[in-house]
């Protein structure tokens, strides 16, 4: 179990290293010098020069990496250069909490909805429930979140006026929950559709596969309930791929959090990524990429662990 | 068999055919230019709303939104028509190529798909678009270049169960170079998959686009991305201009993927399984004083997609506590189906089931669920063929020994573990502590089977019924679970039916024997007597195709020609007519009727002790 841990580790670190180095790489393409903007109005050739040195522009590529690396290990990733005396780290302190808080409201309400409907599907293949979430959940698949937003808060916002449509200002989660979650409730339920849609397809498939194996019909043999068979028998050894599915998705969940953040205007990673990419703000860009980065690589880990707590086999084969 | 492709299939394709026009011949319609402004030249009014005038509406500045929205055809296929290319092409060889090549190009290409997953691809998509700028060329490179990754993982799963296979072995060991096993052997399998995956790719780069544009960064031309943008900031009081134009994307990218999953539909055939509804027809009839089981004219008919299948016609047997019954038959002839329909556990698929099922006098067939799954509970007991898939593999054989236990309440959990305990060792598993933690695979093939042996022991069932529990096993672990079976069943006077196509295992281990053939008993009667004076042609032949030690080692061993019927539309007449030496006309015309007596009864025109026949 350790090993399968620890054997993981190099090629997730190798993961993240790459994925900083190649935003380096494109910021260095990037046209804008950010010793110029930081400068500003007061950017005498001087007082740019001065800047590019004292930000360490003048370095090799590999050496500025190797600085910032070295110091975001530490926590520190620098200062914007559009804000002044804002620090990288304070921006994603703010950021990280809207856009962590929506992504798991939508994983939960993704599991929440497809588990029960994929469950009735698998009972009753070609039953109406299976039928309307098949149609449903295809239907979905072709719904971008952009086009998905848009009718949400035409519906919900605008015509029924049930939620608020943005969602800027909200309360803090501690401080008065039922608002802050009235207010995420719109963009999280608009990135859930779309894993909804994935989730159902996915688990339907493998219960209906599950329950044609002969432990499953042993244990009918043996007196025991429908409900107890699908849920302690059944379910467990059909959730791999739905879980690989929620990790990888975990990518598809950052790319919608910036259509969603600016759709509901609020500032979270997405959009204040957004923000500095177009502001050529250098450090910001790197910080919030390799966020970003970590974040979804430890998903990935903390599901294939996961992977072997659901399924015994895995823990003694070699991985 | 041509599989259907749908309704949905063909409106969608029409759907795709006609954006295709638009996108062709845009420029030759009757229609606006999208870049007037209706304000200025009086032809439509600021934020007119969908009319005969202009079908869609206009936008701010009085343009017409149905014109705009055609002339936003073109850049949405044109681009997913060129990515989906570039990126299925070099996406498909790489996977191809990674699958089937493995070592070190596989882990190149796995790691560099584990990157572009991890990297957020919008990075990339502002930092090229600011240096290069919104041409469309831009965009082809930057979206195929973030498309390959999926193609490529796609491609590289299915190469790599290919190369697994046969066909490709061969091919190798022929001495076939490897681009020629990829171009021959590979790609032409993995064509359908990718097809109809790059019909959803082409959606997903339609979709991009307007992700794009919805961050203010799409092309230099009219696209629908930029118009729902456009229309977004208007959504109170003119939904209409965000409304439209995403619903054109929404039926475009709904298109695609229907059209994909047709195409996925003729490769992976989609699973028609039914409900599973189990039906009882006809009437019970209780059963004689004493029998444990007791079936009469049990007949079972599954209702699969594929047509109606009759594996249990006309069955009858009883067994009394005690003693143990064989079910002989080839595979096929329908022997587990008898025991599937005494407990009603079938695969997905409706089940007719007539007759009479009696256990431990409960009717099986047509009590309250209540009532059935209680007798299966605690009076019988099931053993299954394969021990390998006998077993939940996710859960620890403790917990799967104490279950039907807890369920039905016979005893509290203390008692339902020291007794799981109890029942290892009983079954002969050596260190029971420690198994009960144990999951099965941390098993062998034999012990899997005493551990189902000690599932099927948990609640003292009066009946237990096995499914070929030997084939599966090692030869020289098959008696020790046979002998084990046998000592229990002497043990506690349970009632045993054994299904086997062994007939050495018959000999030695029961007591009565049903002779199966295409889903009917041929003959049924004391072990003893059967062996000693066979009636029916088939259970001559079966006994005669025995191995015997008896005879010089040289002897040949005889077989019985040709394969039995199917059932899904048996032949008329006496069901082995095809295979059997001695038969005649009235053998294929009429089905024998059952003849003998209540203790010896065989379905034969012409049984072993009748007049002897001429063999033609």
């Amino acid at each position: 179990m350790l090993m399968i841990v620890l054997r993981r580790v190099p090629r997730l670190l190798f993961v993240v290293v790459a994925v900083t180095l190649l935003t380096f790489i494109l910021l260095e393409l990037t046209p804008g010098d950010p010793a110029t903007l930081k400068a500003g109005l007061a950017g005498t050739p001087e007082v740019v020069e001065e800047l590019r040195e004292e930000l360490g522009l003048n370095d090799h590529l590999l050496v500025r990496y190797k600085d910032w690396a070295v110091d975001a290990l530490q926590g520190d990733f620098g200062e914007s250069v559009v804000y002044e005396d804002v620090s990288v780290s304070s921006r994603i302190r703010s950021a990280l909490p809207k856009t962590l808080e929506t992504m798991i409201l939508a994983e939960l309400m993704a599991f929440a909805i497809a588990i029960p409907l994929a469950i009735r599907s698998a009972q009753k293949p070609g039953g109406w429930v299976d039928r309307w979430s098949s149609a449903g959940s295809f239907g979905l698949l072709a719904l971008p979140s952009f086009v998905l937003g848009i009718y949400m808060i035409f519906i919900f916002g605008v015509k029924l006026d049930w939620f608020p449509t943005i969602s800027s200002d909200l309360p803090g989660l501690f401080d008065d929950p039922a608002g802050n979650l009235r207010g995420y409730f719109l963009p999280s339920l608009t990135l859930a559709l779309n894993l909804l849609a994935v989730y159902v397809r996915l688990l339907r498939t493998d219960l209906i596969e599950t329950l044609q194996q002969d432990y499953v019909m042993l244990a009918q043999a043996r007196g025991i309930g429908t409900r107890r068979i699908m849920w302690r028998h059944v379910l467990r050894p059909s959730s791999l791929n739905t879980l690989t599915a929620a990790g990888l998705n975990v990518g598809g969940l950052i790319g919608g959090a910036f259509i969603i953040e600016v759709m509901f205007s609020y500032q979270g990673m997405g959009r204040i990524l957004i923000e500095a990419v177009f502001g050529n703000d250098y450090f910001m860009v790197a910080g919030i990429v390799a966020i970003l980065s970590v974040g979804y690589v430890l998903v990935n880990f903390v599901v294939d662990i996961l992977y072997s707590v659901l399924d015994p086999r895995i823990r003694t084969v070699d991985a | 068999m041509r599989k259907r492709l749908g309704l949905l299939f063909w409106v969608s394709a029409v759907y795709i055919g006609v954006l295709v026009f638009l996108a062709l011949f845009r420029d030759l319609l009757p229609i606006r230019d999208p870049d007037a402004l209706g304000i200025r030249t009086g032809d439509c009014r600021q934020f007119q709303d969908p009319g005969w005038n202009s079908y869609f509406g206009c936008d701010n500045l009085g343009r017409d939104l149905f014109s705009q929205v055609v002339h936003g055809v073109r850049p949405a296929l044109f681009l997913g028509f060129t990515v989906t290319i570039v990126s299925g092409t070099v996406g498909t060889l790489l996977g191809v190529l990674a699958g089937f090549l493995r070592g070190v190009f596989d882990r190149v290409v796995t790691t560099i798909i584990d990157i572009s997953l991890a990297f957020p691809a919008l990075v990339l998509l502002i930092a090229v678009r600011a240096s290069f700028g919104n041409g469309i060329v831009v965009f082809i490179v930057l979206f195929s270049v973030l498309g390959i990754p999926g193609y490529a993982r796609i491609v590289r799963g299915a190469s790599l169960s290919l190369s697994e296979r046969e066909f490709v072995d061969a091919a190798a060991a022929m001495g076939a170079t490897t681009w020629r096993i990829v171009r021959r052997e590979l790609l032409p399998n993995v064509f359908l998959p990718v097809l109809s995956f790059a019909f959803i790719g082409f959606a997903v780069v339609i979709l991009a686009e307007g992700g794009l544009a919805f961050i203010g960064l799409s092309l230099d031309q009219i696209t629908w991305g930029k118009l729902i943008n456009d229309g977004r900031v208007e959504i109170r009081d003119h939904p209409h201009l965000a409304l439209i134009p995403s619903t054109v994307m929404f039926g475009t990218v709904l298109a695609f993927n229907l059209v994909g999953d047709g195409l996925r539909s003729l490769v992976a055939p989609r699973e028609v399984a039914t409900a599973r509804r189990l039906i009882a027809e006809g009437s019970h009839q209780p059963g004689e004083e004493g029998a444990v089981v007791h079936v009469r004219n049990l007949r079972t008919v599954l209702h699969t997609p594929g047509g109606t299948v009759e594996p249990v016609d006309d069955v009858s047997f009883s067994v009394a506590p005690g003693e143990s019954l064989g079910i002989v038959g080839e595979s096929g002839s329908g022997k587990t189906m008898i025991l599937r329909s005494i407990v009603g556990a079938f695969p997905l698929a409706d089940v007719t089931r007539g007759g009479t099922v009696e256990v431990a006098g409960v009717d099986m067939l047509r009590s309250p669920d209540a009532t059935i799954r209680r007798t299966l509970g605690t009076e019988i007991g099931t053993i299954s063929q394969n021990p390998l898939t006998a077993l939940n593999p996710v859960r620890r054989i403790g917990d799967q020994i104490i279950e039907p236990m807890l369920v039905h309440g016979t005893r509290s959990k203390q008692e339902a573990r020291d007794r799981a305990l109890e029942l290892l060792e009983q079954v002969g598993i050596p260190a029971p502590e420690q198994r009960l933690r144990e999951y099965p695979h941390q098993l062998s093939g034999g012990m899997r089977q005493r551990a189902t042996i000690a599932i099927a022991l948990a609640n003292e069932p009066q009946l237990l019924l096995a499914d070929e529990p030997t084939t599966a096993l090692d030869v020289t672990v098959q008696d020790q679970i046979l002998r084990l079976l046998d000592g229990l069943r002497a043990d506690r006077g349970m009632a045993l039916v054994l299904v086997t196509h062994d007939l050495a295992v018959v000999k030695g281990f029961t007591d009565s024997v049903a002779i199966v053939y295409a889903g009917q008993v041929v003959e049924y009667g004391p072990t003893a007597e059967i062996f000693a004076n066979p009636q029916h042609r088939y259970t001559v032949a079966l006994i005669r195709s025995m191995p015997n030690l008896d005879l010089p080692s040289h002897s040949e061993l005889a077989t019985i020609e040709g394969a039995p019927p199917s059932l899904i539309d048996p032949p008329t007449g006496c069901r082995f007519a095809d295979r059997c030496p001695a038969v005649q006309q009235k053998c294929r015309d009429e089905s024998p009727v059952r003849s003998g007596t209540d203790a010896h009864s065989y379905s034969c025109w012409f049984p072993m002790s009748a007049q002897p026949v001429e063999v033609s």
